[in-house]
């Protein structure tokens, strides 16, 4: 399930979007299977870190996608630092 | 000018052209891309390659179409006011290099228009066949066209020149080595190497990119000035 929280895009130009747990999921598990992490360990790695984004979530009603790039960034260091390094540089490659 | 110092010109340009990042990032992120989404290891390499060639065909393109305008404006006889000009644009270029070329944040995040970077972003996103790949290596030198417009135009006046069978030697000299790096990156991408090992040595190395470009752009504008500028003015007396 989703939780209430807005996301606050880049450029507060655009609308708050509502966090989704699926988006979250999808993003680590991509960048696991870029650093040609199996499968099985990506999905593993995807669910253990969404679960301790939303943990932190928890509180805070509204946060900016920087927040949650730079939190689980620092979640999926402790499981794949290799994946960790490829999302927090998805971004910042052009 | 001699054949073989000729070819040594469009070496060194197209040397330069190669350490500019932008088609080495869009093929980065591509591989990244094709790897997250669980493209199989044979689309993967069909990707890449098409981008690769897409990249190549446009630098071809752009120096055979910037050698006939000149020949055509100028003949094979080009004035000195002309390389002067040329060796001004390779300065600019290179102290432009120095101060502006990677933007002033982690990553290798560089300054060319973000509505380009932004364009290029979302179609890497979409890119599923070989054809839009190609299409993507097009666009991709394209976008650093602010950037390679010096060497370009160096080594198209040089090209020139040339006999007619050396100026398509000149040329696949030129598409070879500028495309070096990108081959680089394919094989490596192709071979299984870590997307993430390549962004982090890209990362690592890229004031030293950034400062071999400026140098190299120097060192050209400086030779050519010599040769071209001073040689037949100081040989001419």
């Amino acid at each position: 399930m989703d939780l209430a929280v807005d996301i606050i895009k880049h450029g507060n130009s655009r609308q708050p979007e509502r966090f989704e747990r699926e988006k979250l999921h999808n993003s680590i598990v991509s960048a696991c299977l870029a650093v040609r992490s199996p499968i099985g360990q990506a999905e593993l790695i995807a669910n253990n870190v969404c679960e301790a984004v939303i943990d932190w979530l928890q509180q805070r009603p509204e946060v900016t996608g920087q927040d949650i790039r730079t939190v689980t960034t620092r979640h999926l260091k402790n499981y794949h630092p290799d994946a960790a390094y490829l999302y927090e540089q998805h971004h910042m490659i052009i | 000018m001699n054949i073989p110092s000729s070819l040594a010109i469009i070496a060194l340009a197209a040397l330069i052209h190669a350490s500019f990042q932008l088609s080495v990032s869009v093929l980065t992120l591509l591989g990244s891309h094709a790897l997250g989404t669980k493209q199989t290891p044979a689309k993967l390499l069909r990707l890449t390659t098409g981008f690769l060639i897409g990249a190549g065909i446009m630098t071809m393109l752009l120096i055979s179409f910037t050698s006939l305008v000149l020949l055509h404006t100028f003949g094979t006889e080009t004035p000195q006011i002309i390389w002067a000009t040329g060796c001004g644009l390779l300065i600019g270029v290179a102290v432009s290099i120095w101060l502006f070329y990677y933007r002033r944040e982690n990553g290798t995040t560089l300054w060319i228009p973000r509505s380009i970077a932004t364009y290029l972003t979302k179609r890497i996103q979409s890119t599923k066949q070989s054809a839009e790949a190609f299409g993507l290596g097009l666009s991709s030198v394209i976008g650093e066209i602010i950037f390679i417009i010096a060497p370009l135009i160096i080594s198209a006046l040089v090209l020139i020149q040339l006999p007619p069978l050396w100026q398509l030697v000149g040329i696949g000299i030129y598409t070879l080595i500028s495309s070096l790096s990108l081959i680089i990156v394919w094989v490596l991408i192709g071979s299984g190497h870590s997307i993430s090992r390549i962004q982090h040595w890209r990362e690592s190395n890229k004031h030293f990119l950034q400062f071999a470009a400026g140098a190299g752009l120097i060192v050209l504008g400086f030779f050519v000035y010599v040769n071209e500028i001073l040689g037949s003015t100081v040989g001419g007396l």
